[in-house]
């Protein structure tokens, strides 16, 4: 691990004329002016948090910090954090191996079952499970049985790793499809064996990868409101829900700004993990195929039981609501097509947008090695942990009074409000990507005369292009079924897939829900085809 | 009280922060030169009803102006709850739009106190205590003053801030196929003391709650009122630590536990009895029933009312509107709809649950029910409901 402060200026390691490194400090100084201003924007909403946090009367702040309550929900926050990261690890990593790197039969579809997990809202998984395993659910009449209660803090760990653990495999996967493999091959014919060969060569590779995927699992973990809620474990999130259920704004703002303080712990941590310059190459992840032979059966049973778990349920689930006995009809949730139009409309400006801003930090983030890049780039990760509710609240306060033109009209308060939310994973992608592109081939259009912005266009941009779809897959993905912004910030009277489930399944009306939450993963499911499309060719 | 005193003076020191940060952030946003549209600033309360006001009589929509234009609320309802009223106005009048803005009800009062200016006219909350807030904050006008005359003073903001638009209960709910796995052979020997749940050893670890909600708070509060603070201390730890209560975040899904049945799930439940009804509306065959204690917290009777945010598109609109909502129809529908009780006093109850003088509701007169929501939350986490 090489300590931040270690300064890694490429303009030193090749010699380039006078002319071209003048050109290189005006564009390496708009770069990070650029990075500098998306931080500073997706940052301003937390102004507000230190603002209302100042209002809390010093002495009920100092007791509220150092109460033995707010000891547990930050043992039981980090707890939840870390776990659900490693869990994620430990299924992501050998999902993404095995769908990349071995001859598992029907390789794409065994890919979309790891990674559409991620579709859905965990809170909707977490109500499924209930209805199917909890006492009274549906195991439960049939069997009259049930299996230990999924519930407290084991069970949002339970809960909450089932979906976001393909955030893990998606970048493991990534990472793993553009290393070059021939390493690998190379070890193999120097005598290390398959398990050997993946520690010492695969590993090193793709572990920026494994990192950032890890870091998006944990940060939606501390972040996630509805899931600890439904299972009444004890976090940050529940207990920041508790205070602004009284309209002690001011209390959930200081308890954020705790949960910010152990993330930014966590931030500093991983940037040291996830750093790695040896995870420069551009291969075409092609060859070195682990032959499965009759193993290739307990692994589609693994992956057929995950994808049961996590997709077959909540799906049976909601179809079963679709034909619930009919009660009075609630013609306010009646499904209307504009609904799910909304639901994509937003989602697609969403992803183009973080795209946009991700793509100066991320760029670079990845080229320079500096404490400044560092800093911009986990700056983007922030609002990342914040549960939705507070940064809707900070965003309600900026928005209202520095842009009451776009407050509550149009959606591009709203689409701010996302990007705050999930830039950094369209940065982590992004990043991942730019650190796989060859220092060589730039240099060699730069020496052809192509100037930066021309190389960055015609070199830089296809190479990373696969982490530019796959951020603005996570980001559509994740938008789609967003909660507590979408109802804060849409202009008043627009309703999506997810305002209808959430309003239907609060009535008790889940009939109503179906519809919207079986759609919700149709056309998410779709997009997951999307970023399988582009990987194209290196499936095989 | 030492905590009321600390809060009150942390309180008027806030307000002196925000005046000078709010001056600030003006200054910024004049520079922007994109301050708010305006809007119409006329107080409602000096708008003329357009034919007559709603305090002469029972009067149907028919009685009342035509509702023109277009009208925004912020609902901390939810649309099965209200939507039917707003949907059969927009019928009713062809140049009539309702744009409901659907969200949980203290997000939305959270939602609006930040707010400088409101892009919605309307507040359509589930209790009174998330409408007494906002009137502290200065962010409600004046009811006009037939539509004040038309509700029961006790229904409504003492100085006329909001008013009660329907009325519901707080009830025992109880699992009726279930009954026999407990200590009563009957449902009628529940207890009708509120106090007996939390005392009592036969509802250990059957009996269930739900100590976020609003009118939890609320009921918490109406206990301090008539219990005083000591006794209800002593109730909230009781049923916290001796009587394990299972606690719930959200109402539905504390009635769909009960109503579910399983062996983990609790058999009692104390909660709006509307819950109760909305799963017997969707499955008349459901075992989920409720019952009443007798003039005492526990079958606090409570309003869901609107307050009009201090500036609104159109004052004679707003004022018409909500003057349609206390007309017969208005307050017939919601009766169809949600099984709610009418607040105006000539219209007779038509609902599903048992009339009001079958309950025996505390007298409690709301306007008064100065409740620091704020402050009940602690009493209850200060005992240890906490989830």
């Amino acid at each position: 691990m090489k300590p931040l402060t270690d300064y890694l200026d490429l303009s030193q390691q090749f010699p380039l004329t006078r002319q071209q490194l003048r050109e290189t400090d005006r564009s390496t100084a708009a770069l990070v002016l650029s990075s500098a201003i998306v931080a500073f924007l997706v940052m301003s909403p937390m102004l507000w948090l230190v603002f209302r946090a100042t209002e809390v009367d010093p002495a009920r702040a100092y007791s509220l910090i150092v109460s033995s309550q707010t000891g547990w929900i930050t043992l039981n926050s980090i707890v939840l954090m870390a776990i659900v990261m490693l869990c994620s690890i430990l299924l992501g990593v050998p999902l993404a191996v095995l769908t990349t790197r071995t001859d598992l039969p029907y390789p794409r579809f065994w890919t979309i079952v790891a990674a559409l997990p991620l579709v859905i809202p965990s809170y909707i998984g977490a109500i499924a499970f209930v209805g199917m395993f909890g006492s009274g659910g549906e195991i439960d009449s049939v069997l009259g049985t049930t299996i230990p209660a999924i519930d407290g803090l084991s069970g949002s760990i339970f809960i909450i790793t089932l979906y976001t653990y393909p955030y893990v495999f998606l970048t493991t996967r990534a990472a793993l499809l553009s290393m070059d493999s021939s390493i690998v091959d190379a070890a193999r014919t120097l005598n290390a064996g398959p398990f050997e060969a993946f520690k010492r060569v695969t590993f090193p590779q793709i572990r920026p990868g494994i990192a950032a995927g890890a870091l998006l699992a944990g940060l939606y973990a501390i972040s996630d409101f509805g899931t600890p809620a439904f299972m009444g474990a004890n976090v940050f999130t529940s207990r920041i829900y508790w205070e602004t259920t009284g309209f002690g704004r001011e209390y959930a703002a200081l308890l954020a700004l705790q949960l910010i303080a152990i993330v930014a712990v966590v931030l500093v941590i991983e940037a040291g993990i996830g750093r790695d310059e040896d995870a420069t190459s551009s291969g075409d992840g092609e060859g070195s195929t682990i032959r499965l032979g009759n193993w290739k059966w307990p692994a589609m049973g693994f992956v057929s039981l995950l994808g049961t778990l996590t997709l077959v349920i909540p799906v049976a689930i909601f179809t079963r609501w679709l034909f619930r006995s009919e009660g009075d009809r609630i013609p306010a949730y009646e499904f209307q097509l504009e609904f799910a139009f909304n639901s994509v409309y937003l989602a697609l400006l969403a992803a183009l947008v973080a795209c946009l801003f991700a793509l100066p930090v991320a760029y670079y983030s990845g080229r320079v090695n500096s404490l400044t890049s560092r800093i911009l780039e986990r700056a983007t990760y922030v609002g990342f942990a914040v549960p939705g509710v507070v940064i809707g609240l900070a965003l309600v306060f900026l928005g209202n009074r520095m842009l009451p033109s776009l407050y509550r009209q149009g959606v591009w308060l709203l689409v701010f409000a996302y990007v705050v939310r999930f830039l950094p994973q369209a940065v982590g992608t992004i990043r991942s990507s730019v650190l796989q592109v060859d220092e060589k081939t730039i240099e060699a259009a730069r020496t052809l005369n192509a100037g930066r912005l021309e190389t960055f266009r015609r070199v830089t941009l296809p190479l990373i292009m696969p982490g530019v779809v796959a951020g603005s897959v996570l980001v559509f993905l994740t938008t789609m079924k967003e909660l507590p912004v979408t109802l804060m910030l849409r202009p008043i009277g627009m309703e999506t897939l997810v305002s209808l489930i959430w309003n239907a399944q609060d009535s008790l009306a889940y009939r109503y829900a179906a519809v919207p939450a079986l759609l919700l993963i149709l056309i998410s499911g779709l997009s997951m085809l999307i970023l399988l499309r582009q990987e194209g060719g290196k499936l095989s | 009280m030492q905590q009321r005193s600390s809060d009150q003076m942390s309180r008027v020191g806030r307000r002196t922060y925000l005046a000078a940060a709010g001056g600030a952030v003006a200054g910024l946003a004049g520079l922007a030169g994109c301050l708010g549209d305006g809007g119409d600033s006329t107080p409602i309360a000096e708008v003329d009803p357009m034919t007559q006001g709603v305090n002469s009589g029972t009067l149907s929509w028919d009685d009342l102006g035509d509702l023109e234009g277009e009208i925004s609320i912020y609902s901390g309802r939810t649309p099965d709850q209200i939507s039917g009223v707003f949907e059969a106005l927009e019928q009713e009048y062809d140049d009539l739009t309702v744009s409901v803005d659907w969200d949980d009800n203290d997000t939305q009062v959270n939602q609006i106190l930040e707010e400088e200016t409101h892009p919605a006219d309307l507040m359509y909350s589930q209790d009174p205590g998330a409408l007494n807030a906002l009137h502290e904050d200065g962010s409600l006008q004046e009811l006009p003053a037939d539509v004040l005359d038309a509700v029961p003073n006790s229904y409504q903001h003492n100085d006329g801030y909001w008013t009660g638009v329907t009325g519901r209960t707080r009830s025992i709910q109880y699992n009726s196929d279930r009954l026999d796995e407990t200590d009563f052979d009957s449902w009628d020997e529940l207890p009708t003391d509120i106090t007996e749940y939390a005392t009592d050893e036969r509802f250990e670890d059957i009996i269930s709650t739900r100590p976020n909600s609003g009118t939890f708070r609320g009921f918490i509060q109406a206990m301090v009122e008539r219990k005083g603070e000591e006794e209800t201390r002593e109730w909230v730890r009781q049923m916290a630590d001796d009587q394990n209560t299972h606690l719930f975040e959200g109402g539905s899904d504390q009635a769909e536990a009960i109503n579910r049945g399983g062996d983990d799930d609790p058999i009692i439940g104390l909660g709006n009895s509307y819950y109760a009804a909305r799963i017997l509306n969707e499955d008349s065959d459901a075992p989920i029933r409720t019952t009443f204690t007798e003039n005492d917290a526990g079958c606090l009777f409570s309003v869901a009312g609107v307050g009009v945010l201090d500036q609104v598109g159109d004052a004679e609109l707003v004022a018409e509107f909500v003057r349609h909502l206390l007309a017969e129809e208005g307050q017939e529908l919601m009766m169809e709809d949600n099984g709610e009780y009418p607040v105006v006093e000539d219209i007779e109850y038509v609902g599903p649950l048992p009339d009001l003088d079958e309950i025996n509701p505390p007298e409690f007169d709301l306007s008064g029910f100065d409740m620091d929501l704020q402050e009940a939350g602690d009493l209850i986490e200060d005992e240890g409901m906490f989830s």
